[in-house]
């Protein structure tokens, strides 16, 4: 079995998960094969407050919509990361 | 003389011609007369019913003054004279006559769009002008839908709109909604949008869907050409309490004015038999950073609860309930605290008469703080309260009790915010941190400044 290393990945945060992170974008180290559902364990994880949308959040790999059909993904370093909850207002 | 004998010819010719064109322009006149009268007698449907004489006649071929009037998209070869005749022969639905619908419903009349329904039960008011603009000053308290049928009217006569002034329920949306070829989303709540998506799946109408609040703006063409339903990306509504409004969030008028212009557009091109751009994709506007990104969705969900194979959502449920919202964007009255906690804004006015005066905690942002306040009231934000290690509080109680001499006794503070919300919230939280280092009475205001406009100073702002 391969080592697991990990790499820098750009995440952008878009609405309320901006809020609740407090920041529009972060560099974060992350293994660098993942599934969506780790990934979002690990950024929830990292801004603790944005646990209480996990469940209403896409997640976005260089602006390809993952989710947990689209099983392990490969990531590089300078990837970016999109988190995405839906905007209501109007 | 040859001359003039071809002369006579030609001035009757001309002649002719002239009368043809007479001709024409009266019956122009006449149908902007028919049309004219129709609109004073314009009725505002309260019900999904079409009123009568309502079916539209299919448009085969372009008048003299369609050719002029739409002359500069006529010429594109994507659109000629076959998309304009779609698009005359085209019928779009609105939902929602806010800051999304005014830009699409006029971009859809401009561009010829033969039929164009409205809904939305809201009233104009003040504080919607700075975005929603077809709306204007001499129509505060009128219906949103009429307004918006008024300015299209104005616009352009051959366009035919159904304002609906109503709320779009379980038991309204489908026959609404089949009526018409494409659907805007142009909400401003949760609940509806569910509604919306899965009236649209069931009636099998595509979707253009757009928001927006603060600097930021979405687009999604839902429920088409195989690509995924609302549902598809978010099969769970988020928590009540995770919701901004443009009320609380605040939004900037232009970015709902960008976002229903491109909604119009994939209207447009969706009827004019064109490939539209946000089909299965996610556009993302940035308008404080100056960006747009595009996201490639994922196609229909196989096990979509609406649009799936074995769809568990087979006709429309009571969205009020599986969103925990109501179908507006309203703010709701949150009850944390027990009324011995509580104050209303008149016993505030008295307390404020007599001495010692209370110390008077405003828990706004300070953008809101600046924009008024009440006197002698000292701001310390919710969002420094909440914080796990804020001493700003009890610091600067302490302060402005020493300063005003009140140490040794029990000092009485009174909370407030925008609506009596937050300042709850802050109680909530000041209550398991307030140690007994000083004897603090604290007591939150009902309906905080709101409310203390409308009953107390009537020449206190509200916003």
């Amino acid at each position: 079995m391969q080592r697991q290393s990990l790499v820098e990945v750009r995440v952008l945060y878009f609405a309320k998960s901006r809020d609740l992170a407090g920041t529009a974008e972060e560099i974060i180290k992350v293994p660098d094969r993942v599934t969506s559902q780790l990934l979002l364990e690990i950024i929830t994880d990292r801004h603790i407050e944005l646990k209480t949308i996990q469940q209403n959040l896409i997640l976005a790999v260089n602006q390809d919509y993952i989710s947990e059909e689209s099983g392990e993904i490969q990531l590089s370093t300078g990837d970016e990361i999109a988190v995405i909850p839906p905007l209501s207002g109007g | 003389m040859m001359e003039s004998y071809i002369s006579a010819t030609d001035g009757d010719a001309k002649l002719q011609c002239e009368l043809q064109e007479a001709k024409q322009v009266i019956k122009e006149l006449k149908e902007k007369l028919n049309h004219y009268e129709q609109n004073e007698n314009m009725q505002l449907c309260e019900s999904t019913k079409e009123p009568e004489n309502s079916s539209l006649l299919e448009v085969t071929q372009l008048t003299n003054r369609d050719i002029r009037r739409y002359s500069r998209q006529l010429i594109l070869p994507e659109i000629g004279v076959r998309g304009q005749l779609a698009l005359s022969n085209t019928s779009v639905l609105l939902v929602g006559a806010g800051g999304l619908g005014c830009p699409a419903a006029i971009y859809l009349a401009a561009a010829g769009i033969g039929h164009i329904g409205v809904v939305d039960f809201d009233h104009v008011e003040l504080d919607n002008l700075h975005r929603q603009i077809l709306h204007t000053e001499q129509r505060i308290g009128k219906s949103k839908s009429g307004s918006i049928a008024t300015s299209i009217h104005n616009l352009n006569f051959s366009v035919k709109c159904q304002p609906y002034h109503l709320q779009l329920n379980k038991d309204n949306a489908l026959p609404l909604i089949k009526q018409y070829d494409i659907i805007l989303d142009c909400t401003d709540n949760v609940a509806t949008r569910y509604l919306l998506n899965d009236a649209c799946v069931l009636a099998n109408k595509p979707l253009v869907s757009a928001s927006a609040l603060r600097f930021e703006g979405q687009l999604t063409v839902y429920n088409y050409d195989g690509g995924p339903c609302y549902r598809c990306l978010f099969p769970k509504p988020p928590p009540p309490e995770t919701v901004t409004n443009c009320s609380d969030g605040g939004v900037l008028g232009v970015v709902p004015g960008i976002m229903g212009s491109l909604q119009a557009l994939e209207a447009i091109k969706m009827a004019a038999g064109l490939t539209v751009s946000y089909a299965q994709k996610l556009l993302l506007f940035d308008a404080l950073f100056g960006g747009f990104r595009s996201i490639k969705l994922r196609p229909k969900k196989k096990d979509c609860a609406v649009c799936g194979e074995t769809p568990s959502v087979t006709k429309l449920i009571d969205y009020e309930e599986f969103c925990g919202a109501g179908p507006s964007d309203k703010c709701l009255s949150l009850h944390i605290l027990p009324p011995e906690d509580r104050i209303t804004v008149k016993e505030l006015a008295k307390l404020l008469e007599e001495t010692p005066l209370p110390i008077l905690v405003d828990v706004r942002s300070p953008v809101e703080f600046e924009i008024c306040h009440l006197e002698n009231s000292i701001n310390i934000p919710l969002a420094e309260i909440e914080k796990p290690d804020d001493t700003s509080f009890t610091e600067k109680v302490k302060q402005v009790s020493i300063s005003r001499g009140l140490m040794d006794r029990d000092i009485s503070v009174v909370v407030l915010c925008r609506r009596g919300n937050d300042s709850q919230k802050a109680i909530e939280c000041l209550k398991t941190r307030m140690s007994s280092e000083i004897p603090v009475t604290l007591k939150d205001v009902i309906g905080g400044l709101s409310a203390w406009s409308l009953q107390v100073d009537p020449d206190f702002p509200q916003y």
